[in-house]
C-alpha cells in the first residue's frame, strides 16, 4: 500500500498526487511509467512518474481526470490514504543521448510525461525547447519547465462557455499544427518528440513529416498489467507486431500505424461511458463508498 | 459371487444450465461416502504403476489406504491421507482439480486395463478440500511450524506461480527465510490470472496463500524484477535465487489484421475476467468486450477455458483448430465439459487472415482447410497440409490460444543467463541455471507445461537449493 502524502488540484482537471513509494523512486528514470490499481474493484492503469525524490521515497503522478478511475481517484482518494497498488517502473527508459536541439512537445496533460524526459535531455547538454499545447485553464509544469529547458512555450486558449472537447480538441490541433510549423521553421530541431493523445501526436506528426525531421513518440495503447504478458498495447510499428509495455513506449513516429493505434485506444469507449454514468448516478444518490 | 467394480464412482456435476450463468465451480466433488466408495476400487498394486505416472510419485495406494482403513472417522482418514500427499505435493487441492489425469496417474492406472481407472484426481481434491472444511490442514501444519529451525540463509523467489510458491513453501519448512517478488498485484500466477473460477476457485488459492505466510514466507506484489529490483540486486542481498516466471509472453498469429480490435490473446481476455473479475463489469472496473459470435483458436486448455469463458459472457462459441479431434492437447474433462456447454469445434482449420470493418473491428476470420496425412510429426500428432481450399466464418471477437513464450521482460533484464533461442532457461540436474545460487523450474524452463510439473520443479529446486547452501556454510 502507498500512503498519499499530499494531493493537490494543479490546474483545472489536473490532479497531483504526490505518493510514498521508495522503491519505485530508487529505480525509476525519464521515460518510465507505472501501473496503478487504485481500488480493490478497480481497474490497472497505467500512470508516469513526474518527479521523484530516491532519498525522500516518494513519486508523484498527475492524472487529467478522464473517465471512471481518475475521477474517483480524485472523488475518494485524499492526503493519507492509501493507494492499493502501484507496480513499477515499467517501460524503457528514454534514451539518454545528444540528439542536438530538441522539440520536446506535450498536448494537454501529455506535458508532464514530457517534463522528466526534457530536463535530463537538457542536463546532457542538448538544448531542448519545450512547447505545451492546452487550454488555459489546464496550464502544469510551467515554472518548472521555465527552469529546466532552454526555452519553454505555451500554446494555449481560453475555454468559452459551452465548448466541448470535439472543439476543444479541434482547437488544440489546429493551434498546435501552427506553432509547431512556426517552431520548427525558426528552430530547426534536431529531433521533435511528443507526448499527448494519439490523435493529437499524429496531428503533429503531419506537420512534423513534412520536414522530414525525426520523431519519437510516447505511445498510450490501452494497458492491463504492463509487464508484456497480455498483448493488450499491441501496436503495429515498422510493420511489426510491438507491445507498448516492454518495447516501448516510445516509438519513431514515422513507422506507427496511426490508425489502427486510434481505433485501438478508441475500442472501449462506449463501456467507459458506461462505467462513468455509473459511477456518476451512484455519487448522485449518495452510494459511492 | 463378489463382481469387479469397473465403474467410476461418479461425481456430482453442476447442471449446464446453472453453470451458465456464472463462474461457479462445476464439479462438486466427492463426499466421504463416496469417496470411501471410489477408494475402495483401487487394487492396492504394488508396485504402483500410479505413483510412476505421477510427476511427483504421490504414494497414491497409500494415501487410498488411509481413505478406506478409517471409513468410521472421516478426520483420522482424511488427516492420515493427507499426510501422505503431502510428504510429495502441498497443493493437492489445485492439482487434483487441473492435473491432466488421463496422461498421468490414471492413465497407467491397473483398473484402467479392463474398466475405467481410479479417479485419483479426485479422490485428491476430497481429501483436500475435506482437510480445509474442517480445519485438518491447519492442523496438520501446526504440527509441523514449530518444529522447522530457522535459519540465517535468506532465498529471494520470483514469481508467485506453482513453481515460485512450491519451492518457497518447501524451502520455508526448511527453516530459510523467504520472500516471493511477484509482478503482478496478486499471487498465483496462471492459477488466478488465467484458470477460472469454474474449474478453480479463487478461494482455494487463498487458503495455499494462507498456509504458505503461516510459514513464513513474504510475498512483494508489484515487484517486477528486472524493474523494480534488479536482478544484481537480488544476487547481493540473497544467498539464493529460484526464477519461476512462468511463460509469460502470448504467441500471436503473424497474420494479416492480427491487431485489429475485438482479437485478444487469452491470456489478456483470461486476465480481464479472471484477476479483474470484468464479468461484473462495471460493479468491476475492467471492462471486456464479448461480441454475439466469438472464434477461439487452438485446442489446449488455455482454449477450452477461453472457450467456456466467452459461453457464460453469453455469446455463441465456435473452437477453430489447424490439426483434428484426436490430437486436441486439452485435458478430457474440458473438452467434454466445453461440449456440454454448447461449444461447437470446428477441426483442420488454420486461419490465414482476420478481416475488419470500418472501424476497426474484426468480422470474420479467413481460414486454410487442412487435411491430414497419415506421417506423424516428432510428438506423434498427424501432419497436416494445406487443401488449397479457404473457408471465411463470421466473428466479433477473436481468441488467440496457441501458447505461450518466456518472459521477454526477463530475457531483456537478464540477457547473462543461459537458454535457448526461445528463451528457455537451461538448467542442471539440480535445476541450477550457469548463474551460482540462481536456480529455475516451471514454464520458465520447459516452456508451457502444467502446474503439478512447475510444482515439481519448485520442489526439486528447493533441495538442490538446500544443498548449495549447506555447501556454502561449509566452505565458508
Ligand atoms: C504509458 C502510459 C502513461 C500514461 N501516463 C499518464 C499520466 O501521467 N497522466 C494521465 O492522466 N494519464 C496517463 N496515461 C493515460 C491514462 O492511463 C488514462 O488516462 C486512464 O487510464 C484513464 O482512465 P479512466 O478510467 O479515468 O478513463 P476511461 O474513461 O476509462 O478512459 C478514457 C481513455 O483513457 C484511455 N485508457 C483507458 N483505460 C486505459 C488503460 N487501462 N490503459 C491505457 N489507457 C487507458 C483510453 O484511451 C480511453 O479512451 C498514460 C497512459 C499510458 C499508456
Ligand atoms: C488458461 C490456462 C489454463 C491452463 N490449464 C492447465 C490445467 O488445467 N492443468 C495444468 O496442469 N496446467 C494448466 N495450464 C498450464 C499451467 O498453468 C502452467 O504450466 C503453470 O502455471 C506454470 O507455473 P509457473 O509457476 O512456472 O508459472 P506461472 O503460473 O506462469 O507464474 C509465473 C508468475 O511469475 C510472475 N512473473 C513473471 N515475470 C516476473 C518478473 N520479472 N518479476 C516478478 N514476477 C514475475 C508472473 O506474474 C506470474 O505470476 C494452463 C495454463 C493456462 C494459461
Ligand atoms: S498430483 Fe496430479 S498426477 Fe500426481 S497423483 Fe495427483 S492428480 Fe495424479
Ligand atoms: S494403479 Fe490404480 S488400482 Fe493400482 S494402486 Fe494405483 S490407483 Fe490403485
Ligand atoms: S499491457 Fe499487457 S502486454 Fe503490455
Amino acid at each position: 500500500m502507498y500512503e498519499i502524502l499530499e494531493k493537490r488540484e494543479i490546474a483545472a482537471n489536473n490532479v497531483l498526487y504526490k505518493i510514498h513509494a521508495p522503491h519505485i523512486a530508487r529505480k525509476v528514470q525519464p521515460g518510465q511509467f507505472v501501473v496503478v490499481r487504485a481500488f480493490e474493484n478497480g481497474e490497472r492503469i497505467p500512470l508516469t512518474p513526474v518527479m521523484w525524490d530516491a532519498e525522500e521515497g516518494w513519486i508523484t503522478l498527475v492524472t487529467f481526470i478522464r473517465g471512471r478511475t481518475t475521477l474517483r481517484m480524485n472523488m475518494e482518494l485524499q492526503e493519507g490514504d492509501k493507494i492499493l497498488n502501484i507496480a513499477g517502473p515499467l517501460g524503457n527508459p528514454a534514451p539518454m543521448k545528444k540528439f542536438g536541439k530538441i522539440l520536446a512537445i506535450g498536448m494537454i496533460t501529455g506535458i508532464v510525461e514530457v517534463y522528466p524526459i526534457a530536463k535530463a535531455w537538457q542536463e546532457i547538454g542538448n538544448e531542448v525547447i519545450t512547447l505545451h499545447i492546452v487550454p488555459e485553464p489546464m496550464i502544469i509544469l510551467k515554472e518548472d519547465l521555465e527552469k529546466a529547458v532552454s526555452k519553454h512555450i505555451v500554446e494555449s486558449f481560453p475555454l468559452k462557455e459551452g465548448m466541448g472537447m470535439p472543439e476543444i480538441f479541434k482547437e488544440l490541433v489546429t493551434r498546435g499544427q501552427a506553432k509547431v510549423r512556426e517552431l520548427i521553421e525558426k528552430e530547426k530541431p534536431d529531433l521533435v518528440f511528443m507526448v499527448g493523445p494519439a490523435r493529437g501526436q499524429k496531428a503533429i506528426f503531419d506537420v512534423v513529416k513534412e520536414y522530414g525531421i525525426p520523431m519519437e513518440v510516447d505511445l498510450h495503447p490501452i494497458m492491463v498489467d504492463g509487464t508484456g504478458m497480455c498483448g493488450a498495447c499491441r501496436v503495429t510499428v515498422g510493420g511489426e507486431v510491438k507491445f507498448a509495455c516492454v518495447d516501448g513506449p516510445s516509438f519513431n513516429a514515422y513507422e506507427v500505424n496511426w490508425e489502427e493505434l486510434i481505433a485501438r485506444s478508441e475500442f472501449y469507449a462506449d463501456l467507459e461511458k458506461e462505467a462513468l454514468e455509473d459511477y456518476l448516478t451512484k455519487l448522485q444518490q449518495g452510494g459511492a463508498q | 459371487m463378489m463382481t469387479l467394480i469397473k465403474e467410476r464412482v461418479p461425481t456430482p456435476e453442476r447442471p449446464v444450465e446453472e453453470r451458465l450463468k456464472g463462474f461457479m465451480e462445476v464439479n462438486l466433488g466427492y463426499t466421504f461416502e463416496l469417496a470411501v466408495k471410489e477408494a475402495e476400487r483401487c487394487l492396492q498394486c504394488s508396485p504402483a504403476p500410479c505413483t510412476q505416472g505421477c510427476p511427483v510419485h504421490i504414494d497414491v495406494p497409500g494415501f487410498i489406504r488411509k481413505l478406506r482403513e478409517n471409513r468410521d472417522n472421516p478426520e483420522k482418514a482424511v488427516k492420515e491421507a493427507l499426510e501422505v500427499i503431502w510428504a510429495c505435493n502441498t497443493l493437492p487441492a489445485i492439482t487434483g482439480r487441473v492435473c491432466p489425469q488421463e496422461d498421468q496417474c490414471e492413465a497407467v492406472c491397473v483398473m484402467g486395463k479392463v474398466g475405467e481407472p481410479i479417479n485419483i484426481g479426485k479422490l485428491e481434491r476430497f481429501v483436500a478440500d475435506y482437510a480445509r472444511e474442517k480445519g485438518i490442514d491447519e492442523k496438520l501444519l501446526q504440527e509441523i511450524t514449530p518444529k522447522i529451525e530457522k535459519k540465517k540463509e535468506k532465498v529471494a523467489v520470483i514469481g508467485a506461480g506453482p513453481a515460485g510458491l512450491t519451492c518457497a513453501a518447501e524451502l520455508a519448512k526448511e527453516g530459510y527465510q523467504v520472500t516471493i517478488f511477484e509482478a503482478l498485484h496478486k499471487p498465483g500466477g496462471v492459477l488466478v490470472y488465467g484458470i477460472p473460477e469454474f474449474r478453480l476457485p479463487k478461494e482455494t488459492i487463498e487458503k495455499e496463500l494462507e498456509k504458505l505466510k503461516k510459514l513464513g514466507v513474504e510475498i512483494k506484489t508489484d515487484y517486477v524484477v528486472g524493474r523494480t529490483v534488479t536482478f544484481d540486486e537480488l544476487l547481493e542481498e540473497y544467498d539464493a535465487v529460484f526464477i519461476g516466471t512462468g511463460a509469460g509472453t502470448p504467441k500471436l498469429l503473424n497474420i494479416p489484421g492480427i491487431n485489429l480490435n475485438g482479437i485478444y490473446s487469452a491470456n489478456e481476455f483470461l486476465t480481464r475476467v479472471n484477476l479483474m473479475k470484468a464479468y461484473a463489469f462495471p460493479e468491476y472496473e475492467t471492462p471486456i468486450k464479448v461480441g454475439k459470435k466469438v472464434i477461439v483458436i487452438g485446442a489446449g486448455n488455455t482454449a477450452m477455458d477461453a472457450a467456456r469463458t466467452a459461453r457464460r459472457l453469453g455469446a455463441e462459441v465456435t473452437i477453430a483448430y489447424r490439426r483434428g479431434e484426436e490430437d486436441v492437447t486439452a485435458r478430457v474433462e474440458e473438452v467434454a465439459h466445453a461440449k456440454e456447454e454448447g461449444v461447437k469445434f470446428e477441426f483442420f482449420l488454420n486461419p490465414v487472415e482476420f478481416i475488419g470493418d470500418e472501424n476497426g473491428r474484426v468480422k470474420a476470420v479467413k481460414f486454410m482447410k487442412m487435411k491430414p496425412l497419415e506421417e506423424r510429426d516428432a510428438r506423434g500428432k498427424r501432419k497436416i497440409v494445406p487443401t488449397g481450399e479457404t473457408v471465411v466464418l463470421e466473428a466479433d471477437t477473436v481468441i488467440i490460444a496457441i501458447g505461450k513464450t518466456t518472459s521477454k521482460l526477463l530475457r531483456m533484464t537478464l540477457p547473462q543467463i543461459e537458454a535457448d533461442e526461445h528463451g528457455v532457461i537451461k538448467v542442471n540436474e539440480n535445476m541450477m541455471t550457469n548463474i551460482p545460487g540462481v536456480f529455475a523450474g516451471g514454464d520458465a524452463i520447459r516452456g508451457e507445461a502444467t502446474v503439478i510439473l512447475a510444482m515439481g520443479d519448485g520442489r526439486k529446486a528447493a533441495k538442490g537449493i538446500k544443498q548449495y547452501l549447506e555447501e556454502k556454510r561449509k566452505s565458508s
